[in-house]
């Protein structure tokens, strides 16, 4: 122990004077200054970092958000659950650093002409973390299970192309039903209802991932906790410690454990966003789930090569009720409003976060899909503000008789923020009187539902899968989230042949086609696409940006500190 | 003629008070107590009388130094106490002691009367052992008329008068040698009363106390006393001989003080009240009237009463007075009080 | 017969427990019920097919009175059900894990208020109108006002990252992670503390039993400790039944800022996510808890003033 920290501590207990201060050394207050300059990163032949440049010790510390509601793969929904699982859990599909999908349990897989039938040809060389051998059946049990009605999962709807899945789920036949069947120990086969491009993203994702029938058996509702949790990734649970930590170990037994750098994974949950920068800059965390909006610019200045962003596959826009006065068969009132918001300004002066102005409802960069881009988004804003002013009078408004409406929203302070700049656009270009109104997140969502006092609401949509599909389906007729009553022949039409198409170049087209139809109807008000933002130590390398957001820690690692007395402080 | 235990000399205290807010602040100075002087004899008895308000509980709490004082002495057998440091004036507290105006609220509600007796013997002889405490505690009660056996009990549980009883055996358990009485009886009821009276005389005779009492009318102090002080405004107005005091009293405001004594019958009472001697209340402490402070409430006053102070002066017969018309006036008593 | 008294207060006290539990029970579960939503509503829509499996496997199906017995004879035996959003856990699980952390941190706050508290508050009536009572009064004003999520950060930022004396957040039982999150509940109880002290020892002093001990030649500082600080403290003690039960029953802003997993989080988040177990079974270990402090503050405060001791029946 070195004597500045005698007297830092000796200071700190006189000033609770409760506590008896322990001698233990703590491995926090490493000034970030000194921690963040790596050395140059060296590559192997086969492309591996040399292990010259490594940190000798291979930890990382990862702000996580949340508290996961379950390391129960087939119940896991949420985000913060979703990385830890990718790492404990590896499905028949798995993703790269960049997001691309690469081969998981299955070697490899074919696909049937009618793209409804998939065989995957498992690798035989692999095993549990408890050693016992991994096979094809342990897939067709743990699918089973993820569909069963007794397990009452809602992440099941994922699974929802499977042949059969919907009848299982309502209980109408048994799980031996579902489209899955065993062609030897190392082969399976997948049947879907219907063509679905994006399966096997979806075979990625945590509901898809194999449990151990043995350990679900053993212990029940108890089988993810610490000590019990049997997992085929490349990472083992250590420990989890309820909204405090959770602890992975990398698993020998892993087919490619000789690859993973990485030794160990703390996945820190945090309710509070400036908390985890804090705990970032005082060398507790190696990366943050998130950064707070407010703290952009400060953070640009301060930390410059820490900071990150990247585009997400997510949009956020306003969405109109449709059934309803003032919007119902208004397309000119629509297109007016959505014609005078300045996105430049929402997204340089309000969110900050270098999010993209958005015109349509795709965000790019999702599967190599182009979003549509209307005419105006070519227009400046005052060419836009003029159509918008000449539209809104078409509809029958003016100064006189100016337009007073409501925009919703679930309670934030970013969405606030924007709306009360749409707000005073509003005002701005056209004369509307808006009042804002909040709501508490499942009011709000309520309301949005029942179609009856929602008028100009927050929407926003944040993919499930690597695929505009998922944007689109929205606004089918009768969707559930279909919160805008929009109803369009033509615009279902094209997502039945969506549905079905094989051909890839052929299913883009339609689904620019239906986005097309969507925005000319002018049932949202697009205003940005999401960006991830967040803190990286850089040291911490392996990791690339992508729109799902998913970074597996197998392909993690630090390297060393410059600066050689930090590194001798690495134990 | 024995050498006086308690010597004052010119004893003034000045309270400071404050008015309006931060920055305009204004100091007024309230004199409580304006030079006072007397002598006290041992085993003696000087009964001290006043309205309220004269300064008489102020001039007690001085004697024991429990107020600042701002002028003048005060020598306890010798020894000037005034300028002692807190310390070796606590040390004083096994000589001088008081007993207090309400019994009730003087006593510590959540201690027993055994532990509020005994507590200056754990100050002052923390190795006494606690058997022979508690047997001197015990002793007291029964010395002050209380039950031994009620030891245990909590103030609550005692009357005014037995309160006052737990007060002065607490008093006196430390064997002082002056015990001053700061309005002992006014709390009480009027039998009660001459029981608490006639326990200090006894209890006086038989430990041979100089005793300080203090009441606010003359028929208390009458029956104990040995001399009597009256007090007007902080400043001793006449101090007597009891015998001459009640017979003719040398001052108007004793004069006033003597018929304004409570009179059985409510006959006499009205009457007394009709010729009440007394005009008006006492002015305000802050502005003093110039020349006999009195004057304004005095009946008898002439013109140097307005602009002359009247020095406390010897008279022939020993007595005290602060009265230019001293030897002029006859106020002698007609009607022989009662009591 | 004292003690006699003080064991009828108290058996009674603890039987009045029940019908209040029952009452706030009711109303808990009646109102989280009327709340818009439901636990299994989010953005993202649930097929109609796994929607029926969720209420069934929770008994949402069924009418609600018969899930408002099914609670109340689910909660006799002391099982809280498990919880709708932590799906690993039940909500026993969660409340004894959660429990420990916060009565841990808010008893150690109340500890270093009440001592720190009273000992200033003492200290500013002993030195009453001086400048040493204007400047702690003044600062104590300053403890209340500021509300703990600006302090908070404040702290972290100072103590933490630029100083690195202690961790930012998160918890494992070291001291180190107690220090900040404690100040920072403590200070405006310190504060609040120090003027009621203030306060209530400014009329204590003035007391004539306060007199009486100093003519009986008391030191000053006996004074204090034996006479005047026990009925100084007293409305104290009186403010500490309530505030300590809201200490140790976790404060969310806390939580939040330094990350600490203690109780008083599950209670928003269980409201926010329509966690009909989780808000039901904090609520009634908050209503137990409260109940409880209440009552031991009753015999503290019997203890400190004889005269009511008797008047308990």
């Amino acid at each position: 122990m070195t004597p500045t920290l005698h007297i830092k501590q000796l200071l700190v207990c006189s000033l609770l004077g409760l506590v008896a201060c322990s001698d233990q050394e703590s491995d926090f207050g490493r000034p970030l200054e000194q921690r963040s300059h790596p050395v140059d990163l060296v590559l192997l032949e086969d492309g591996r970092p040399d292990p010259s440049v490594l940190a000798a010790d291979q930890v990382v510390r990862r702000g996580n958000g949340e508290e996961p509601e379950t390391l129960d793969p087939h119940h896991a929904l949420g985000v913060p659950a979703s990385h830890i699982l990718r790492d404990l859990f590896e499905g028949l599909t798995a993703e790269s650093p960049d997001g691309e999908l690469i081969p998981g349990a299955a070697l490899r897989w074919n696909i049937s002409r009618d793209a409804r039938t998939y065989t995957f040809y498992l690798r035989r060389d692999m095993t549990w973390s408890n050693g016992d051998p991994l096979n094809a059946e342990d897939f067709v049990y743990s699918l089973q299970r993820a569909l069963d009605p007794a397990t009452a999962s809602s992440a099941a709807r994922i699974l929802l192309p499977i042949q059969n899945a919907r009848e299982v789920l309502a209980g109408e036949l048994p799980v031996e039903e579902l489209g899955f069947s065993l062609l030897d120990e190392f082969t399976m086969q997948i049947t879907l209802t219907g063509p679905t491009p994006y399966f096997l993203g979806l075979l990625a994702s945590p509901v898809a991932y194999p449990v151990n029938r043995k350990n679900v058996e053993e212990f029940g509702d108890q089988f993810s906790k610490t000590g019990n949790l049997v997992s085929n990734g490349a990472y083992v649970l250590k420990e989890w410690k309820p909204r405090v930590s959770i602890e992975l170990e990398k698993d020998p037994n892993f087919r490619e454990a000789g690859q993973v750098l990485m030794e160990r994974v703390f996945y820190i949950p945090s309710e509070d966003a400036s908390t985890e920068v804090k705990q970032f800059r005082s060398g507790e965390l190696d990366w943050t789930n998130e950064v707070p909006n407010n703290q952009f610019k400060w953070l640009q200045k301060h930390y410059p090569d820490e900071l990150v962003t990247s585009p997400w596959m997510g949009s956020y826009f306003l969405g109109f009720n449709l059934t309803q006065e003032p919007f119902i068969d208004n397309p000119s009132l629509r297109m007016a409003l959505t014609l005078a918001i300045d996105r430049q300004i929402i997204t340089d002066k309000v969110t900050q976060f270098g999010e993209q102005p958005s015109f349509a409802l795709v965000p790019p960069g999702i599967d190599g899909y182009v979003p549509f881009s209307p005419e105006y988004a070519d227009w400046t804003q005052e060419e836009r503000d003029h159509e918008a002013l000449r539209l809104y009078e078409q509809a029958g408004y003016s100064d006189e008789n100016p337009l007073r409406i409501e925009i919703r929203f679930n309670t934030s302070d970013n969405n606030k923020k924007i709306a009360l700049a749409i707000a005073s656009m509003w005002k701005q270009a056209l004369g509307v009187n808006v009042t804002l109104v909040n709501e508490e997140f499942r009011v709000f969502l309520q309301n949005r539902e029942q179609k009856v006092i929602t008028q100009v609401f927050r929407a926003g949509w944040i993919s499930d899968y690597n695929d505009p599909y998922s944007f689109l389906e929205l606004f089918r007729t009768g969707h559930g989230r279909n919160d805008y009553g929009y109803s369009n022949p033509s615009f279902d039409a094209l997502l039945d042949e969506v549905g079905t198409e094989r051909v890839r170049a052929r299913r883009e087209r339609l689904m620019f086609e239906a986005e097309r139809v969507l925005m000319s109807d002018h049932v949202i008000v697009p205003v940005f696409t999401y960006v991830t933002k967040r803190l990286v130590n850089p040291r911490l390398k392996g990791w690339q940006n992508n729109v799902m957001d998913h970074h597996p820690s197998r392909f993690m690692f630090m390297l060393k500190s410059r600066n050689p007395d930090i590194q001798g402080e690495q134990q | 003629m024995s050498k006086p235990v308690l010597r004052v000399q010119d004893l003034a205290v000045t309270f400071s008070s404050y008015t309006g807010g931060l920055l305009n602040r204004h100091e007024r100075q309230l004199r409580a107590v304006d030079g006072i002087s007397f002598d006290l004899d041992p085993g003696e008895t000087l009964g001290i009388v006043g309205e309220s308000g004269s300064g008489k509980s102020t001039l007690a709490r001085a004697i024991l130094g429990l107020v600042k004082v701002s002028r003048g002495r005060v020598m306890w057998r010798g020894e000037e106490l005034t300028g002692l440091d807190e310390e070796a004036l606590r040390q004083k507290r096994k000589e001088i002691q008081i007993v207090f105006q309400d019994p009730v609220a003087s006593l510590n509600p959540r201690m027993t009367a055994g532990d509020i007796i005994a507590e200056p013997l754990w100050t002052f002889y923390p190795n006494m052992e606690r058997l022979q405490v508690e047997e001197r505690t015990r002793g007291m009660m029964k010395m002050v008329g209380l039950l031994p056996n009620q030891i245990n009990r909590y103030p609550h549980e005692f009357s005014g008068g037995q309160c006052q009883r737990i007060g002065i055996a607490r008093s006196l358990v430390l064997n002082p040698k002056l015990l001053v009485c700061d309005e002992p009886v006014s709390a009480l009821d009027v039998s009660i009363q001459a029981q608490i009276i006639n326990l200090l005389k006894d209890l006086q005779k038989k430990l041979g106390l100089a005793l300080i009492f203090i009441a606010h009318d003359l028929s208390v102090v009458r029956h104990i006393s040995d001399r009597v002080m009256v007090m007007y405004m902080g400043q001793a107005m006449e101090v007597a001989e009891k015998a001459s005091l009640y017979r003719r009293p040398l001052h108007p405001y004793t004069n006033a003080l003597m018929k304004s004594v409570p009179v059985p019958d409510p006959k006499l009472a009205a009457a007394a009240r009709q010729e009440s001697w007394l005009k008006g209340d006492m002015p305000s402490p802050y502005q003093r009237p110039k020349g006999c402070i009195f004057h304004n409430r005095c009946p008898l006053r002439v013109k140097r009463c307005e602009a002359d102070v009247p020095a406390l002066r010897r008279l022939e017969n020993g007595d005290w007075v602060a009265c230019h018309r001293a030897e002029e006036l006859d106020l002698s008593i007609q009607v022989p009080a009662s009591g | 017969m004292r003690q006699e008294g003080l064991l009828r207060h108290a058996t009674t006290r603890l039987l009045g427990l029940v019908p209040t539990l029952l009452i706030l029970i009711t109303i808990a579960f009646f109102l989280i019920r009327m709340a818009p939503g439901g636990p299994f509503d989010g953005e993202k829509v649930l097929p109609p097919e796994i929607r029926a499996n969720l209420d069934a496997n929770y008994h949402l199906d069924e009418p609600l009175l018969q899930q408002y017995f099914r609670y109340l004879g689910q909660i006799i035996t002391g099982d809280f059900g498990p919880s709708f959003q932590y799906k690993d856990w039940t909500v026993n699980e969660l409340i004894a894990q959660g429990f420990p952390v916060s009565a841990t941190i808010g008893g150690l706050a109340m500890l270093l208020a009440f001592v720190l508290g009273t000992l200033i508050g003492t200290l500013a009536a002993l030195r009453q109108n001086s400048a040493v009572d204007y400047s702690v009064m003044g600062v104590a004003m300053l403890g209340i006002s500021i509300p703990n999520f600006v302090v908070a950060p404040l702290l972290i930022l100072v103590v933490a990252v630029y100083a690195g004396w202690l961790p930012a957040g998160g918890w494992d039982w070291s001291w180190q992670r107690m220090v900040l999150p404690v100040i920072t509940l403590a200070l405006p109880v310190i504060a609040y503390i120090a003027r009621l002290t203030r306060g209530s020892m400014i009329e204590v002093l003035h007391s004539n039993y306060i007199r009486t001990a100093r003519a009986k030649g008391l030191p000053e500082l006996l004074v204090i400790r034996r006479h005047a600080l026990k009925p100084a403290i007293l409305p104290v003690i009186s403010y500490m039944g309530p505030a300590t039960a809201a200490l140790i029953t976790g404060s969310v802003v806390i939580e939040r800022i330094y990350s600490i997993p203690g109780l008083g989080s599950y209670f928003v988040q269980g409201a926010l996510n329509r966690d009909y177990t989780l808000v039901m079974g904090v609520v009634v270990f908050y209503g137990v808890v409260i109940v409880v402090l209440n009552f031991i503050v009753d015999l503290l405060y019997a203890w400190l003033n004889p005269r009511i001791r008797y008047d308990v029946t």
